[in-house]
């Protein structure tokens, strides 16, 4: 492998000499910086093996305007199923307005929300008729808004039960584990 | 044109074996790789807690019923202000009941603003307990202990996930093909009466 000697790779190749000098200074402090091409591409290279590990296919979870999501440690991986969220006093699947908190706020009683159930029912019929033969994994993912209080938590979530969706999840934003 | 030598060139009219590396396309090329992944890159990591529900399904006529001797679960009350109570409850009979203080530590940002809470003490308590009344501890056991979480209606649903996560710290072996893997040793329930 042949040797080169170090030296500046750009701007060397300009034949006529008022615009080489133009370019490289004229004998003053040159205005072009040298760029070393070995340390750019590693760099570069660094940049590409760090994105390309972190890289996810499986794409970003939806989430609804102004939610703030409770953390927690001993989470684990989304999966693909109906979202349900609940913000701002609306609930939403799928980011489809389907009712609001409003009444169970105001009266402090679990309630089973209609609109959330017939959708979800609605979903279910569908699942079932695009996949026959197949067993209904039942899974729902609740996005609900730290703030929201436990009388609308049991309501989203016994309406969801009883629309065929026994097995519920609430969205999290995962925090690292601690040790002890 | 910059470009990379990576070896001498032929001799004696043979065609060279060494050829350049042209850079001005190799750095095109890491550069829209740059752009493309930083484009698609997900910098939130939105994960999941389960929470299943013990509601009744449609009747399965085809399936014989068997009657299954009731094993003793745990039964976490948050109504009160400065307790938890932890109750391990065999069907309907009270097996242990044990109160531990409700103090929480908060979590905050990296702006210092607080955005949840913790409660480590309710986690050591569990685990304690799971230690010494849990029936599902072996590696090769399928089944899991069971937790159901009884919570009052003004409780905040940040409060409410702290202490299914602090439920959830408790792990156990399991045989799942990977060494050494470990699992939350409780299936929590969420109560909605």
């Amino acid at each position: 492998m042949a040797i080169h000697q170090p030296g500046r790779r750009l701007l060397h190749g300009i034949t006529l000499k008022f615009v080489s000098d133009h370019v490289s200074g004229g004998g003053k402090r040159n205005i072009n910086a040298g760029l070393s091409l070995t340390s750019m591409i590693d760099f570069l290279i660094v940049v590409v093996v760090f994105l390309l590990m972190t890289f996810n296919s499986s794409g970003e979870t939806p989430l609804a305007k102004n939610v703030r999501l409770p953390k927690a440690e001993n989470s684990v991986d989304m999966v693909d199923a109906p979202l349900v969220g609940v913000v701002g006093g609306q609930i939403l699947v799928d980011g489809a307005t389907t009712g609001n908190t409003r009444e169970i706020e105001e009266s402090k009683q679990v309630k089973r929300i209609e609109e959330l159930f017939n959708v979800l029912k609605a979903k279910r019929e569908l699942w079932k008729q695009t996949r026959p033969g197949k067993e209904f994994p039942g899974v729902v993912v609740l996005q609900i808004d730290r703030d929201v209080p436990a009388v609308v938590v049991k309501s989203v979530f016994q309406t969801s039960a009883f629309a065929g969706y026994p097995n519920v999840s609430f969205m999290v934003d995962g925090a690292p584990k601690t040790k002890g | 044109m910059a470009g990379v030598d990576v070896g001498g060139g032929g001799k004696g009219g043979k065609k060279a074996l060494d050829s350049e590396i042209n850079m001005v396309p190799f750095i095109d090329l890491l550069m829209v790789t740059i752009a493309f992944l930083l484009i698609t890159a997900v910098w939130s990591h939105m994960s999941r807690i389960n929470a299943n529900a013990q509601v009744p399904g449609p009747p399965r006529p085809d399936e014989e019923i068997t009657q299954v001797e009731p094993e003793p679960s745990l039964h976490v009350e948050m109504r009160d202000q400065n307790n938890f109570k932890l109750i391990w409850k065999t069907g309907s009979t009270v097996v242990i009941e044990k109160s531990v203080p409700r103090k929480a530590e908060e979590t905050r940002d990296a702006t210092g603003k607080v955005t949840g809470s913790k409660y480590p003490e309710l986690a050591n308590e569990v685990e304690e307990q799971w230690k010494a009344t849990g029936k599902h501890r072996d590696a090769s056991d399928r089944k899991f202990d069971q937790a159901v979480l009884h919570t009052d209606n003004d409780t905040k649903f940040s409060d409410i996930v702290a202490v299914i996560d602090a439920i959830y710290k408790t792990h156990r072996p399991f045989n799942s093909g990977k060494p050494g893997d470990l699992v939350p040793a409780f299936n929590v329930t969420f109560a909605v009466n």
